[in-house]
């Protein structure tokens, strides 16, 4: 069996040492292409999980208008509830809050009747969410005009940065991607053309199918595959010299450990995989001289 | 009375129809029993080459059944056709000999795709290029070797399955007569030790020499089928 697997993938590394300049373009485009995608997918990520530590980040408050009653209360609750998005709802009741309040600013409060209307907490599921809910709960009746707080503007900008780098990594790097697609894709095709007397050969004497396909497979997952280890490489030092710059600034806090092992286990795995997709494709077609 | 013998190979009223309304075979019948040597001749074009790429299953017969060992070649499938061509040894026109790799090489490198160990192939090379007498040229690359010893090579790889049929595509084509007749000498051989060896030929002179059954082509029918010692008997 180690026989049998030490002759198909010397047949691939045959063909990448036939093709050397080839090869070198579809890995360095490859690594490019996930260098750029991983980068942004990893600034991406780390921008939504600042957002999930923002206080109130997901969250509204929505005032009843004067004079509801429990009944009124229990049915806007269930209204919000029904609204696409919302994950969850908490009632403030007036008279809880201005308890508190009194507590807290008795000076304030004295002689004074409660003016805090009922109220609830609504937290939505996303942040893109937000203004939709926002929008369905203001056309509620029972809501007060202007009865909907959240802070709209910081929200607006977490989602508009992660929109921008969502675009700019789908956009960049997906055709960079398609790029080093085609590379890897045209190199398979010149590989079967250089070896196409090995393959009519090897059909001649009755090789499987699988022992003809599979150096070229091989070669396309070694192209992708080592495209995504540099790709993490190029991370790991990008991410090392924006550590070491960022340090020299003592307000910021410390950046979380950039998790190599994972990043260049997906890098690797995606590339590994799309290689794969590129190089069937490129088989799947008979050569012509 | 003894019951019929089943053919090795039949051709069942085969037609191959090729794109662009070319005709490769317009309804051709013959049967080959075990052990026996065929020559197919005919002019180029005639659909030679066409019987020899119906008999590996790289062209389907548009109609009619094609069958060796009383199975139709139809039942083998894509994925499956690489058994059918371990049970034959193949020698093309042209050698499809790797010029990169010493005489040696070719044949080990056609083991080893078709499963064999490194071991196997150090104790079946020499042997193989003995049987066709090209075990002294081991080292040579194929430019280095005349026609009739690349020809030998390729015979060599044709037989690394240990194949009972052997066909050869004009295995004289490029040579002079003398080495001619050596390619068919050892062809002859390996159906004296049971090969079926069938060749496609239009070396006129090594036909009548030899004496085989011939089956004559004429745009893609079978003009005339020759038994064995007939020919300028």
């Amino acid at each position: 069996m180690l026989d049998r697997i030490g002759f198909i993938v010397g047949e691939a590394f045959i063909a990448i040492r036939r093709n050397p300049s080839m090869a070198f373009a579809a890995i360095t485009t490859a690594a490019i292409a996930m260098f750029l995608l991983g980068g942004l997918g990893y600034v991406y990520f780390r921008v939504t999980e600042y957002a999930a530590t923002l206080p109130g980040k997901m969250e509204m408050q929505v005032f009843l208008r004067d004079g509801a009653d429990f009944t009124m209360v229990k049915a806007v609750a269930a209204q919000i509830r029904a609204v696409p998005g919302v994950r969850e709802v908490s009632w403030i009741p007036r008279a809880k809050r201005w308890e508190k309040e009194q507590r807290e600013r008795p000076e304030l409060t004295i002689g004074i009747e409660n003016p805090f209307p009922e109220a609830f907490k609504v937290i939505v599921r996303q942040l893109a969410d937000t203004d939709s809910v926002a929008e369905r709960i203001r056309g509620m009746a029972e809501v007060d005009a202007g009865g909907v707080v959240y802070l709209q503007k910081e929200q607006r900008f977490i989602e508009e940065s992660t929109r921008v780098l969502r675009w700019l990594g789908g956009t960049v790097g997906g055709l960079l991607m398609l790029t080093a697609g085609v590379l890897i894709y045209n190199g398979i095709r010149l590989t079967a053309l250089s070896r196409r007397l090995e393959v009519r050969v090897m059909r001649l004497v009755g090789a499987s199918r699988l022992t003809i396909d599979l150096p070229f497979l091989i070669e396309g997952i070694l192209q992708g595959g080592i495209g995504g280890v540099f790709a993490a490489g190029l991370l790991f030092t990008c991410n090392l010299y924006l550590n070491r710059f960022l340090a020299t600034f003592d307000a910021l806090p410390q950046s979380p450990t950039f998790p190599i092992v994972l990043i260049l286990g997906a890098l690797a795995g995606v590339g590994a995989g799309y290689g794969l997709v590129c190089s069937w494709l490129a088989i799947r077609m008979p050569v012509k001289a | 009375m003894s019951a019929p013998v089943e053919p090795y190979i039949a051709f069942k009223d085969v037609h191959v129809q090729y794109p662009d309304h070319v005709t490769g075979l317009a309804g051709v019948s013959f049967e080959i029993q075990k052990g026996e040597f065929v020559f197919f001749v005919g002019k180029t074009g005639a659909g030679k080459s066409t019987i020899i790429r119906l008999l590996t299953r790289e062209v389907r017969p548009t109609q009619g059944t094609v069958s060796i060992n009383g199975k139709s070649l139809r039942e083998y499938s894509e994925r499956s056709v690489h058994l059918l061509r371990r049970t034959m040894g193949v020698v093309p026109q042209d050698f499809a000999l790797l010029p990169r790799k010493r005489v040696w090489e070719n044949v080990a490198y056609a083991m080893r795709a078709v499963g064999r160990s490194r071991r196997e192939v150090r104790q079946l090379v020499p042997d193989i290029l003995d049987r066709v007498s090209i075990a002294h040229r081991a080292d040579a690359f194929p430019h280095q070797l005349s026609g009739g010893e690349q020809q030998r090579v390729a015979i060599a790889r044709a037989l690394i399955n240990n194949p009972p049929l052997l066909i050869a595509d004009e295995p004289t084509g490029n040579l002079d007569p003398g080495h001619s007749w050596e390619i068919i000498e050892i062809l002859q051989g390996l159906n004296m030790r049971g090969t079926t060896v069938l060749v496609a030929s239009h070396d006129m002179a090594v036909v009548e020499r030899l004496k085989a059954r011939v089956i004559t082509i004429e745009a893609g029918l079978i003009a005339s089928d020759i038994p064995s010692g007939v020919l300028n008997a």
